[in-house]
């Protein structure tokens, strides 16, 4: 790791810099809706600089909502396959925030430890995250939960923290390091420094530990039909995740000409594990939800000793049912101690 | 990066392989068997696979489906699958002409540990489009016949008319070194039906197999594989020896498009070959 030091009023400059070489610079835009999203950005002047969390995580950087695994075209000969690798950009998530950045390394493992993903893969070796830790936080928040806090490192290449008009620069890895050469002359040496004073405050809302290990029997707790009953099955959670990963797979095109894709889908669609019999194996909102929540918390645990959920609260501030993740799987573990 | 891809040598697995439809065998109403050739050689000469796995059969413009490989491992050449024409997908394939080009990818999953079977009766257990992925494992021990004791087949359909690969079953009742049980659910018999009448599970424990020295591999609709296993259990087979494969819906194969999942556990990749052992640690999400 390396200490900089950067000045605020450098930000600009060093930002332009990145855009300049040509990479694709993806950053928090403020909306007319008022929320923010990461867009792809030309210059530092679009870039939101007053928010607690952008409405999607920049996962989709990795894996896109819709991505083409190849395009195929009928010939003569047979049926060309063509795949879309080689046209992925060098690309820069700009403002994601400390869970954002660690949501990747749990990403990362998932597909590529086992099996790996081509596509993860090439996306994931070109993007270079900058994160900046969270000044202010809300009632969502609850990173410090889940072993990670405002100002976390984990899994980004940079992470800078505003110190009021300067701007503290932990730089991770190397691809951090490629992305600070270019602009050196802005950025000075800096001792280590205690960020503390200017993170948000976020409340531990619960031991990780204790819940990891009171969740291995919560399987059958009588609570779960409590916690999914408002639920929809809308995805909303799903689709906000920085952790969550299911996807489908459908063709768009016709016999001679198009291509197939791969969309994000989401466990609590009543579909997702529809057998083609009509038999389905989750049978109602109440399996879906608590495979959601045991995945994050159990599952992941027994199959990469990571838990999948980042504490970024997405899930909860999207929810139409007002469901809580935290609350939830307080309610469940709860009660799996009483039977 | 933590995990070092190399593109040149990491197969994509999401590019099938281009196969050739070289046969076509209407098994039931709705149900046929195609016998897929590869067009590249080269693909031809990688391509190994072993009994129990499976693979996901596409049809350029309408998506992908999972069916298990249902010709033996010892036939080479060829690969065949035997499917219902039921969803978008399925229908297309149904729709598909000889000669025309599918995708095919795989084979994915874990597979029967038929060396371990050796010496040992076998006991087959399975009901209406089932019968497929077991097919695979039956030819598999028919080709080397002399490794193995006593060869049961419990096999039933709900009519005689959906009962698949009727000629093979015609040859395994004839052959004498097979036992087979045929049976069709009350009602779906016909005035000249010669076999059984009566669910397999029905059929299983009025006609138990013997468990000495002995494995049983139970495939089916979820409903027989739940049945069909304690009944085996109940008749002594030690749950380590009683095999299932779970038919969980799938899109990626490889253990990442999370639709198959049972707990903690990933159809695709941990099975779908499973032991009543392992299934009962798992919850019954199949």
């Amino acid at each position: 790791m390396e200490i900089k030091n950067i000045k605020s009023s450098d930000i600009p400059a060093f930002f332009n810099q990145l855009i300049k070489q040509g990479k694709v610079v993806m950053a928090p835009v403020l909306k007319k809706s008022g929320k923010v999203f990461f867009e792809q950005v030309q210059s530092y002047s679009q870039v939101a600089s007053d928010y607690i969390q952008t409405g999607f995580s920049a996962k989709s950087v990795v894996f896109p909502k819709v991505e083409v695994l190849f395009s195929y075209t009928k010939t003569e000969e047979g049926i060309e396959l063509k795949d879309s690798i080689a046209d992925i950009p060098e690309t820069i998530v700009w403002g994601l925030r400390p869970c954002d950045g660690s949501a990747f390394n749990y990403m990362t493992e998932f597909f590529l430890r086992e099996n790996p993903d081509t596509y993860y893969a090439a996306r994931k070796e070109k993007t270079t995250l900058i994160a900046v830790s969270c000044p202010k936080a809300d009632d969502a928040c609850f990173c410090t939960s889940v072993d990670l806090n405002p100002g976390s490192t984990s899994g980004s290449d940079i992470l800078l923290t505003i110190m009021g008009e300067d701007i503290y620069v932990e730089v991770m890895t190397e691809k951090g390091k490629a992305a600070v050469e270019n602009s050196a002359s802005l950025f000075t040496v800096s001792e280590e420094k205690d960020k503390e004073e200017f993170l948000a405050k976020i409340d531990v809302k619960f031991s990780l530990d204790e819940i990891k290990e009171k969740i291995k029997n919560a399987y059958d707790s009588a609570e779960w039909k409590n916690v999914s009953m408002g639920c929809f099955g809308c995805g909303a959670c799903a689709f906000s995740c920085p952790t969550c990963t299911c996807f489908d797979i459908q063709d768009e095109g016709t016999q001679n000409k198009g291509q197939r894709l791969r969309c994000w889908d989401s466990c609590g669609f009543g579909l997702f594990t529809k057998h083609s019999s009509g038999h389905n194996p989750k049978t109602n909102q109440t399996e879906r939800r608590r495979q959601r929540l045991l995945h994050k918390f159990k599952y992941s645990v027994e199959n990469l000793d990571i838990v999948s959920c980042v504490g970024c609260g997405r899930c909860i501030r999207v929810c139409p049912a007002h469901l809580n993740i935290f609350e939830n799987i307080l309610s469940v573990t709860a009660s799996s101690i009483e039977r | 990066m933590k995990y070092q891809i190399n593109f040149m040598e990491t197969k994509n697995q999401y590019i099938p392989y281009k196969m050739r439809i070289a046969n076509i065998i209407e098994e039931a109403p709705l149900v046929q068997t195609y016998r897929l050739e590869f067009i590249d050689e080269k693909d031809a000469d990688q391509f190994t696979f072993r009994a129990g796995q499976f693979a996901e059969y596409g049809v350029f413009g309408e998506g992908e489906s999972t069916f298990c490989i249902a010709s033996s491992p010892t036939r080479e050449g060829y690969l065949e699958c035997t499917f219902r024409s039921s969803g978008r997908v399925t229908k297309a394939l149904a729709n598909c002409e000889l000669n025309d080009i599918i995708g095919l990818r795989g084979p994915f999953g874990n597979t029967f540990p038929i060396e371990e079977w050796y010496g040992k009766n076998i006991v087959f257990v399975t009901g209406g489009i089932a019968l497929p992925p077991l097919r695979c494992v039956i030819w598999n021990l028919l080709d080397q016949r002399d490794k193995f004791g006593d060869i049961s087949i419990y096999y039933g359909a709900r009519s005689v008319n959906d009962l698949v690969y009727k000629e093979e079953l015609e040859e395994w009742k004839n052959r004498g070194d097979v036992k087979l049980f045929l049976t069709v659910d009350p009602g779906g018999e016909t005035p000249d039906w010669k076999g059984l009448v009566g669910f397999v599970p029905t059929i299983l424990e009025q006609n138990p197999p013997k468990s000495e020295n002995a494995v049983a591999i139970v495939a089916g609709p979820p409903i027989l594989i739940k049945m069909g296993m304690p009944i085996l259990s109940k008749n002594g087979f030690d749950n380590a020896n009683i095999y299932t494969t779970l038919e969980n819906r799938m899109k990626c194969g490889v253990g990442k498009c999370g639709h198959c999942t049972v707990g903690k556990t990933y159809v695709c990749k941990d099975g779908p070959v499973f032991t009543y052992e392992e299934v009962l640690k798992m919850p019954a999400e199949y």
